[in-house]
């Protein structure tokens, strides 16, 4: 039987942001929400990482803080963690600024319309034909829709039996 | 038909590391390093706070990095907003809790980040936590009244003198004691502010340059303009 | 033997000064980068030629591992330490270029000399953290780097290239911390002691997975590799060189210490196997399937790197030659492809006749693809031959799929690369514009480099099995970083 001790909560908490995170990242089509989504992995990685320093009864390694004579919590991974928490910040931030010049130059944020506009804008400039799909299969627009089939034998008089 | 597969895709992954992490000892790490750093460090370094002492001396050369980082999504975030046109409107300020809030805020988280800051090697706190306390002064004041902007070129001094003084000290325990970023100036006595040689001069340098690019990134947003006039 | 460092710190000395430096005087912060690279490359240089046959390490701040962080400098890591400026100021951004606002060039050299920084200490760094540091650098230099067009494709190229390489790094960083509660400690040399104790079995393996998958992306691992055509496709030609050419081999780089090292199991070299082919199968394809020079180019590299990996599998030190053979040539032939991209960035339709315009480029393109496919005596037939060689002996199933599919590959690559020459000698009314003088230039240089090699084979194989050879040793770098007259800590 799985012994409900806090490590193995806060390790089954960090590994399931980091799997929340991930579903954001593919599921989501939004650009923002995949950022949140990325942060939120962030979070449950970092949360990992100082789980592997913790110590339970330890207090935090400040020489003077805790009673004389008590364990201190390894103060390698509060360092790594302190790093990562500043990577994640800075990259971040770049994401939302060049977000919000996405959003000036497309007026969207869907992602799979990004990736579209982004594909005709590389075909473009590289003056091919973009790749084709089912609704543009001449590539350049969609076909105008095609009116309804009504059958002949509709516009003829029904007969008198 | 995505969704489920991406579900059970996730799923099992994490189902597998869970697994995993049942094998791993959480609660009593090896502290194969962690036993070493937490005997030698204090008397070593003379800094109270030994994360502070890993951070800004045993590795020093991660936080380095760590520093240029920043710098470079500042950089990036700087090349890619721009320069904003001279006639642009600006946001309206904000109500009068918030401005009110920001007068009596900014004084406030200026004392207190200077004081984390300066106090890294002592207390919980260092160059980081308190240059983001520093920059969340300056984002209280930005967001009450937009039209009051900073001076980018300002920013780009600070930032560029702060790391430049990370450096410069290192280079100077490279000439003088034949490492790169050796701890110098001796240890003083632990627990009195000047002690631990050059960790509280690393800690203000470090505050001083997260600070300033982090305000100089909100600053860069917010001159943005929100949409093509 | 502290001057090591110095290639990596002066650079971000420049880098944080390049700015107010710009305000001051236009003409010292365009100076700057260049003299900058100029120094590292010469302090690397007078390493290299006082390096005997010792791998040596420096004890960064004077604190010894594993406390401290170690900087640990073999044939291999002053190869590429040496490569790294060198091959930056061959294709600087910033060469005769016409930008006028100031502001713009300073902050684009400063993240070029950032990524220089983060490029050198991946080739020297003993640290695993320290690694994971200078990659999340070279990262976001090359964020930045990849949308300096601006142009709205260019930024969401970007911004997929980051969420992939962002989610990549925090599957680093779980690995890490499945390392660091298995060993304790974030000592490479340290690890290689612990590891046949500590990290057999899964926990080893999902270690090294998940942490391949964050160092990967950069690697154009399959299938972390869907950025690679369009972040190439719409970055500046030269930016690409540098991504492609130069970050790319020092993440292969990482992963190769890190196999060397700390994960000897042959899982992971299948693991490596199975995606280096998958890799060169899908890349190549889609080369062959491009319309565009500059994509057709970044689906060849996806294949390279394939190659790559596939050899970096083969056990031993013939695999490590092959791999870094392979390396080293799509190093020179790929970086100057980008730079003959540079004008020739529209459809293969519009290169018809360029030829006329410019002999000298079309020649130097057929020598190239000659190499690629591996026409010999030129240096990529080697290389290819050493990477076939090697899987013939191993002779596993999966390595023998494994040289089919590189036997396949070369076919496909003949017939997009020969397709494209025959159009370049083609007849034209409207040859595109020939490539710029800097360009030109530098494509020449390496095209001259390439013959150079070709003429002077032997010795040259011979340097490369001395640093393959060493590179493999991990006792030597357990020695050399922990030597065995200090009583040993535990």
């Amino acid at each position: 039987m799985i012994h409900f001790t806090l490590e193995t909560v806060v390790y089954a908490g960090a590994i399931g942001l980091v799997a929340i995170g991930a579903l954001g990242l593919v599921l989501c089509n939004h650009l923002f929400r995949m950022l949140l989504a990325l942060g939120i992995a962030e979070s449950g990685a970092n949360l990992l990482l100082i789980l592997t320093g913790f110590r339970p009864d330890a207090t935090a390694p400040i020489i003077g803080y805790g009673p004389a004579g008590a364990s201190m919590v390894d103060p390698l991974p509060q360092v790594l963690v302190l790093t990562a928490i500043v990577i994640g910040v800075g990259v971040q931030a770049m994401a939302v600024s060049m977000l919000v010049r996405v959003y000036r130059a497309y007026g969207t944020l869907e992602m799979s319309e990004l990736r579209r506009r982004m594909e005709l804008d590389i075909s473009a400039a590289a003056g091919i034909r973009a790749p084709s799909s089912a609704q543009s299969p001449a590539g350049e627009r969609p076909l105008p829709p095609v009116p309804a089939y009504r059958p002949a034998s509709a516009r003829v008089q029904p007969r008198e039996s | 038909m995505r969704n489920v597969a991406s579900l059970l895709f996730t799923g099992g992954l994490a189902f597998l590391l869970l697994a995993l992490g049942a094998q791993l000892a959480f609660g009593d790490p090896v502290m194969r390093v962690g036993a070493e750093y937490l005997r030698v460090a204090g008397p070593e370094l003379g800094a109270a706070n030994l994360v502070t002492a890993i951070l800004a001396g045993y590795r020093g050369f991660d936080t380095l990095g760590e520093l240029s980082i920043l710098f470079a999504a500042a950089t990036a975030a700087g090349l890619v907003l721009g320069h904003r046109r001279a006639d642009a409107p600006r946001d309206p300020p904000g109500g009068l809790i918030l401005t009110a809030g920001a007068d009596l805020l900014f004084p406030l988280l200026l004392v207190v980040g200077i004081y984390i800051v300066v106090h890294g090697h002592l207390t919980p706190g260092g160059g980081f936590q308190g240059g983001v306390v520093l920059a969340a002064a300056f984002f209280v004041a930005m967001l009450a009244d937009p039209s009051r902007s900073l001076s980018h070129a300002l920013i780009a001094w600070i930032e560029g003198f702060a790391g430049a003084a990370f450096i410069l000290i290192g280079i100077w325990a490279l000439v003088e004691d034949g490492h790169f970023l050796a701890p110098m100036l001796g240890t003083g006595v632990m627990g009195q502010i000047l002690s631990a040689g050059t960790l509280p001069l690393l800690s203000v340098a470090i505050g001083l340059k997260v600070g300033s690019e982090l305000a100089g990134l909100m600053a860069h947003l917010s001159d943005t303009e929100a949409r093509d006039q | 033997m502290n001057q090591i460092l110095l290639p990596v710190v002066l650079p971000l000395l420049a880098a944080f000064l390049m700015q107010p430096l710009a305000q001051v005087s236009r003409l010292a912060a365009r100076a700057l980068g260049p003299l900058v690279l100029v120094l590292s490359a010469l302090i690397t240089a007078r390493i290299w030629l006082g390096f005997g046959e010792a791998p040596f390490t420096v004890a960064i701040g004077g604190f010894a591992p594993p406390l401290g962080i170690v900087f640990y400098a073999d044939h291999l890591a002053l190869l590429f330490a040496l490569t790294v400026p060198l091959f930056t100021l061959l294709f600087w951004p910033g060469l005769g270029d016409q930008d006028s606002d100031p502001g713009h060039c300073a902050r684009r050299d400063a993240l070029v000399l950032l990524l220089v920084a983060a490029a050198t200490g991946l080739a020297l760094s003993g640290d695993l953290f320290n690694i994971y540091i200078f990659y999340e650098l070279a990262a976001v230099a090359s964020f930045g780097l990849a949308s300096l067009t601006g142009t709205p494709r260019a930024l969401v190229a970007t911004l997929r290239y980051l969420l992939i390489s962002a989610f990549g790094s925090v599957l680093s960083l779980v690995g890490i911390s499945f390392l660091y509660m298995a060993t304790g400690t974030l000592n490479l040399a340290q690890l290689a002691q612990l590891a046949p104790q500590t990290l057999q079995g899964p926990l080893g393996l999902a270690s090294f997975a998940l942490m391949l998958i964050g160092f990967g992306v950069k690697a154009e691992l399959f299938p972390l590799n869907t950025w690679v055509p369009d972040v190439y496709a719409t970055a500046p030609a030269r930016v690409a060189a540098l991504l492609a050419g130069l970050v790319s081999k020092l993440a292969v780089l990482v992963v190769v210490r890190l196999l060397v090292l700390v994960f000897q199991q042959p899982e992971a070299s299948q693991l490596l196997l199975s995606l280096g082919v998958l890799g060169v199968l899908t890349g190549e394809l889609a080369a062959w399937r491009a319309r565009d020079f500059a994509r057709m180019i970044a689906f060849s590299s996806i294949g390279q790197l394939g190659i790559v990996f596939i050899a970096f599998s083969i056990d031993g030190d013939t695999g490590l030659l092959a791999g870094i053979a392979v390396a080293l040539h799509h190093l020179i032939v790929k970086s100057a492809l980008f730079g003959l991209a540079a004008r020739w960035n529209g459809s293969l339709e519009a290169l018809t006749g360029a030829a006329r315009r410019s002999p000298l480029a079309a020649g130097l393109f057929v020598l190239f693809a000659l190499s690629l496919i591996g026409v010999p005596p030129l240096p990529g037939f080697w290389a290819k031959i050493l990477v076939l060689v090697g899987l013939a002996q191993g002779g596993s199933t999966l390595q023998l799929f494994a040289l089919v599919s590189v036997l396949l590959v070369t076919a496909v690559e003949a017939s997009y690369l020969f397709r494209v020459a025959v159009r370049l000698y083609g007849q034209s009314d409207s040859p595109p514009a020939p490539p710029a003088r800097w360009d030109l230039g530098a494509a020449t240089l390496l095209g001259a480099a390439l013959i150079g090699v070709t003429l002077a084979t032997a010795p040259v194989a011979d340097h490369l099995r001395n640093v393959a050879r060493q590179a493999g040793n991990a006792a030597l770098y357990v020695d050399t970083v922990f030597p065995k007259t200090v009583a040993q800590k535990d």
